[in-house]
C-alpha cells in the first residue's frame, strides 16, 4: 500500500502537464498512418487497457489515487511507456527501466490509439522520416541536448536522487521522437523551437546509427561506454596485472630457505628484521 | 682486425673497464625488483609510440572543416587538434593502434611507478642511503602524472576538454595569485587559443626531457648504491647477492621489455580507449555527463567530488571550496612523500645506513600507516566514478557520494589496525609465506603406500646455494660450470666493488 501510494506521489505531479488540452504541441503530426482497420484495433486496445492498465488508470483512463489521468495524453506518451516496458509498472515508487515490452507492437498501438480516442489532444505517434537526414547535424544537437544526461555516447548515468538517464541502446527511433517531443519522467519536452522537426530527424538518424552501434568504427572492445573509469580498471588489472604476473614468472619468488624461520634467511649474519624486538619496532617509525 | 678497432677505440673511450664492472653489476632475483622495468619499458614504449603520433598531430586551435571518414563529423567546424586526431585515426595505416597503445602505456606507465613506490615503501627500501632516489623517483611521479595529463588534453575533444576546464579553475582557486597564474599559462580566459600548442610542447619536450633526465639520475644512483636486497643466504649489507646483468639480467630485462610491449600492443589492438570520435569537438557550452580523468587524476577528482562545499571567508579574500581538495590536497600529499624517509628516521632514531629490506610484517606500525594511507586514496580514487558506480549498483547518486565521504574518513581507521594485527600474526607465524614443500603418495606394486618428499622448487634449490663471488672467480667459466651441472648459480659481489 505504501509503495502504491509513493507511486502516486512519484508520478502525479508529472502527467497534469501532459494531460492539458490547451499545451502547445510539439509536432504537427496527428494522423497516426499506420493503424488501419481503426474499429477493431480500438476494440483491442479497449480490451487490453481493461485488462493490465485500468486498475490503476482507471476504466476510462480518468487516473485514481495510484496512478494519473491519461485523457487527453494522445497516443504518443502511451506508446512510449507501454512500448519500452515501462509500463504496466514492475515497481512502484522506483523508476521503471526498459524491459521486454508486455505487448506485441500493434497491441500497444491498439492501446494508444484506444487511450487517445477517449479524449482530444495530445501528441500522436510521430513517424520518422530518416529521408535527408544528416548524423552530423544529429550528433551536435546530441551534444548539446541529450549528451548532458544521457552521456556523449549514449551509455546512460545516475543523475541526482536516484533518477536515472537511461542508456539509448536499443531504443528505437519512433520512441527517441516521442520521449523528445513528451518529455517523459524527470526527462524536458523539447518544442520544436528548441529542437527542430528536422533537428530531431537529424538525432534519430545519429542515435540509430552511431550510438546504438559503438563498435563499428573500431578501436575493440568499447567496455560499455563509461570512458577512464573502465579505461583504469582495465589499464591497471588487465596491463600493470599483466606485467607484473610476467615479473612474477621471470623473477624468482623466495628470498631465503624454506627451512629456516621466516625473515631470518640463513640466521648467521645478517641483520634481519625477524631479530628485532617487538618493543623496538614500535618506537621505529 | 676488429680486436684492434676494438683497442684503438678502448684506448681513447676507456669503457672496457667501467664497462666491465657494468656488465658484473649484480641483480637481486626477486620478482618485486622487476616493477620498477614496466615503468621504464612502457616508457619507451611511450617515446617510441609518440614519435609516430607527432608525425601526424598538428597542435593548433586553428579552426578546420572536417572532412574525413567518419560521417557525424563530416561538416563539423573541428579545432586542427582534434581534426588530425581523428584523421590519424582513421586515414593513417596502423594509426589507432599507435594511439590505443600510446594512451594504454601512459596508464601502465603511472600504474607501474604507483606499484613499485608501494613495493619500495612497504621494503623500506627508501632508508638511507636512498632517500634522495626515493624523493627523485616521487618526483618523477609527479612529472608523469602532469604528462599523462597533457597528453590526454591534447585531442581537444569533449571529454578533455572539460578536463582543462576543470583545471582552470583549480589554477584560479590558489589564494591571491591563482588568476594570474591561470591567464599566465592559458594566455588569457579559459579557452583561448594558445592552450594547445603550449600543452604541446609541454608533453612532447620540456616533460619527457625532464622525465628522461630524472630517470637517467634514478638509475645512475641505483648503480651507484647498487640494489638493496632481502635477506638470504649469504645475502649481507656489504655484498649484493643474485644475476649478473650480463648474460643473465640482459636476457631476462631484453625479453621482459618485449612482454611489456606486447601488453600494451594487446590492450592496443583490442581494448578501445579514448574514442574521441564519439565525443567530438570540444567547445565550452557542450558537456557530457559522466567525464572523468584518466585514472591517475581519479583520486584528484573524487576529492574534488566529496569535498563539501565549503568557503573560506577571509577578510577581502575568498578562498574557494576547490582549493582544499585540488591544490592543499596534493600539496600535502607529496610533501609528505618526499618527508617519510626523514620523518620515519626521526621517530626511529635509525639514521644508519640499510642495504637489507625488511618484510612488510616486520614492521607493522610502517605498514599500517602506510596501508591506511594508501587505502585513504584508494577510496577517494574509487569516489571518481560515483556516478559510474550508482548507475551500476542501482542507488541513488546521493547515496553513494554520501558513503563515499564516510568511507574516506571509516576506511583508513578501520585499515590500520587490521593491517598491524596481521603483521603481528604472521610474524608469529612460522613458514606463514613460504611456499610448502609437496609429498607425494605413492602406491607400491603389492598396493601398499608410502609417502615421499616431492623436489625442491628451482627457486629453492637455487636460495640454498651459497653464493660465488664474482670479483674472485672468472664469470664465463663459473656459469659454464653451472650449465654442465644442470642449475643456475648464485653470485655475490661486494658492495664498494667498483
Amino acid at each position: 500500500m505504501l509503495a502504491l501510494a509513493l507511486a502516486a506521489v512519484f508520478y502525479a505531479p508529472r502527467h497534469p502537464a501532459h494531460a492539458s488540452p490547451s499545451r502547445p504541441l510539439g509536432s504537427a503530426v496527428l494522423v497516426d498512418a499506420r493503424v488501419p482497420g481503426t474499429s477493431a484495433a480500438l476494440a483491442q486496445g479497449r480490451t487490453l487497457f481493461d485488462e493490465n492498465c485500468s486498475s490503476c488508470h482507471g476504466t476510462q483512463a480518468q487516473g485514481s489515487s495510484l496512478a494519473p489521468n491519461l485523457r487527453g495524453l494522445g497516443s504518443a506518451t502511451v506508446d512510449l511507456w507501454v512500448s519500452s516496458g515501462w509500463m504496466p509498472l514492475a515497481n512502484p515508487g522506483v523508476q521503471p527501466a526498459r524491459k521486454p515490452s508486455h505487448f506485441t507492437p500493434s497491441q500497444t498501438l491498439g492501446i494508444a490509439r484506444y487511450v487517445a480516442s477517449l479524449a482530444p489532444g495530445g501528441l500522436a505517434i510521430p513517424t520518422v522520416d530518416l529521408k535527408g537526414a544528416s548524423s552530423a547535424e544529429g550528433f551536435s544537437v546530441f551534444a548539446l541536448n541529450c549528451a548532458p544526461c544521457h552521456t556523449i555516447t549514449g551509455a546512460g548515468d545516475a543523475l541526482s536522487n536516484g533518477i536515472v538517464a537511461p542508456p539509448l541502446h536499443g531504443v528505437t527511433g519512433t520512441q527517441i521522437e516521442e520521449a523528445v517531443r513528451t518529455g517523459p519522467g524527470n526527462m524536458p519536452r523539447f518544442s520544436t523551437f528548441t529542437v527542430s522537426k528536422q533537428q530531431l530527424a537529424d538525432v534519430v538518424d545519429y542515435v540509430t546509427r552511431y550510438v546504438e552501434h559503438p563498435d563499428s568504427p573500431g578501436g575493440g572492445l568499447t567496455l560499455g561506454g563509461v570512458g577512464p573509469v573502465a579505461e583504469g580498471f582495465v589499464g591497471l588489472f588487465a596491463g600493470v596485472g599483466l606485467c607484473v604476473l610476467i615479473a612474477l614468472w621471470i623473477g624468482d619468488r623466495n628470498e631465503s630457505s624454506g627451512e629456516s624461520e621466516p625473515g631470518h634467511g640463513d640466521g648467521s649474519h645478517d641483520e634481519g628484521p625477524g631479530t628485532e624486538t617487538p618493543e623496538r619496532e614500535v618506537a621505529h617509525a | 682486425m676488429i680486436d684492434s678497432l676494438f683497442s684503438w677505440i678502448d684506448d681513447r673511450v676507456a669503457l672496457s673497464r667501467s664497462g666491465r664492472h657494468l656488465l658484473d653489476k649484480i641483480f637481486p632475483d626477486h620478482w618485486s625488483f622487476m616493477i620498477g622495468e614496466i615503468a621504464l619499458y612502457s616508457f619507451i614504449v611511450l617515446m617510441l609510440t609518440g614519435v609516430f603520433l607527432t608525425l601526424y598531430f598538428v597542435p593548433s586551435s586553428t579552426p578546420v572543416v572536417y572532412h574525413g571518414v567518419y560521417a557525424p563529423l563530416r561538416g563539423q567546424t573541428v579545432s586542427a587538434a582534434f581534426d588530425s586526431t581523428v584523421n590519424l585515426s582513421f586515414q593513417v595505416r596502423g594509426g589507432l593502434l599507435m594511439r590505443q597503445m600510446h594512451h594504454w602505456a601512459a596508464n601502465i606507465f603511472v600504474g607501474a611507478i604507483v606499484v613499485h613506490m608501494l613495493r619500495v615503501f612497504f621494503t623500506g627500501a627508501f632508508r638511507r642511503p636512498r632517500e634522495a632516489n626515493w624523493m627523485l623517483g616521487t618526483t618523477l611521479l609527479i612529472l608523469a602524472i602532469f604528462n599523462g595529463f597533457l597528453g590526454y588534453s591534447l585531442p581537444d575533444d569533449l571529454i578533455s576538454g572539460t578536463g582543462i576546464r576543470i583545471a582552470f579553475s583549480i589554477m584560479e582557486s590558489i589564494p591571491f595569485v591563482g588568476t594570474y597564474l591561470a591567464y599566465f599559462l592559458f594566455g588569457g580566459s579559459f579557452p583561448g587559443t594558445a592552450i594547445i600548442p603550449r600543452f604541446f610542447i609541454l608533453h612532447v619536450l620540456v616533460l619527457p626531457l625532464l622525465i628522461i633526465g630524472l630517470l637517467a639520475g634514478h638509475l645512475g644512483m641505483l648503480v651507484k648504491h647498487k640494489h638493496a636486497q632481502f635477506p638470504g643466504k649469504g645475502a649481507r649489507d656489504d655484498n649484493v647477492v643474485g644475476s649478473p646483468l650480463w648474460p643473465t639480467y640482459a636476457a631476462k630485462a631484453g625479453g621482459f621489455f618485449f612482454l611489456t610491449t606486447g601488453v600494451t600492443a594487446l590492450l592496443g589492438a583490442i581494448v578501445q580507449i579514448n574514442p574521441i570520435w564519439q565525443y567530438g569537438q570540444y567547445y565550452a557550452y557542450k558537456v557530457s555527463y559522466a567525464v572523468q580523468p584518466d585514472w591517475y587524476m581519479g583520486w584528484l577528482d573524487g576529492a574534488l567530488r566529496v569535498m563539501p562545499s565549503w568557503e573560506l571567508n577571509l577578510p577581502g579574500h575568498m578562498i574557494p571550496t576547490v582549493f582544499f581538495p585540488a591544490v592543499l590536497l596534493p600539496g600535502l600529499t607529496f610533501n609528505l612523500i618526499y618527508a617519510w624517509p626523514f620523518i620515519e628516521a626521526k621517530l626511529s632514531g635509525d639514521t644508519a645506513e640499510h642495504h637489507l629490506l625488511e618484510r612488510p610484517r616486520d614492521k607493522p606500525l610502517r605498514t599500517a600507516i602506510g596501508a591506511a594511507v594508501f587505502a585513504f586514496y584508494f577510496v577517494l580514487f574509487g569516489a571518481s566514478a560515483t556516478d559510474v558506480l550508482a548507475n551500476y549498483l542501482s542507488l541513488s547518486l546521493n547515496v553513494v557520494l554520501w558513503a563515499f565521504r564516510i568511507l574516506c574518513i571509516v576506511v583508513p581507521i578501520v585499515v590500520f589496525p587490521v593491517t598491524y594485527k596481521i603483521c603481528l600474526e604472521l610474524r608469529a607465524t612460522p613458514g606463514a609465506g613460504q611456499r610448502k614443500r609437496h609429498n607425494l603418495v605413492v602406491r607400491t606394486a603389492d598396493g601398499g603406500y608410502t609417502t615421499i618428499a616431492a623436489e625442491e622448487y628451482p627457486g629453492y634449490v637455487k636460495a640454498e646455494l651459497e653464493p660465488v663471488a664474482l670479483d674472485q672467480v672468472d664469470l664465463v667459466s663459473a656459469m659454464a660450470a653451472d650449465a654442465d651441472q644442470g642449475t643456475e648459480g648464485v653470485y655475490q659481489i661486494p658492495r664498494d666493488y667498483r
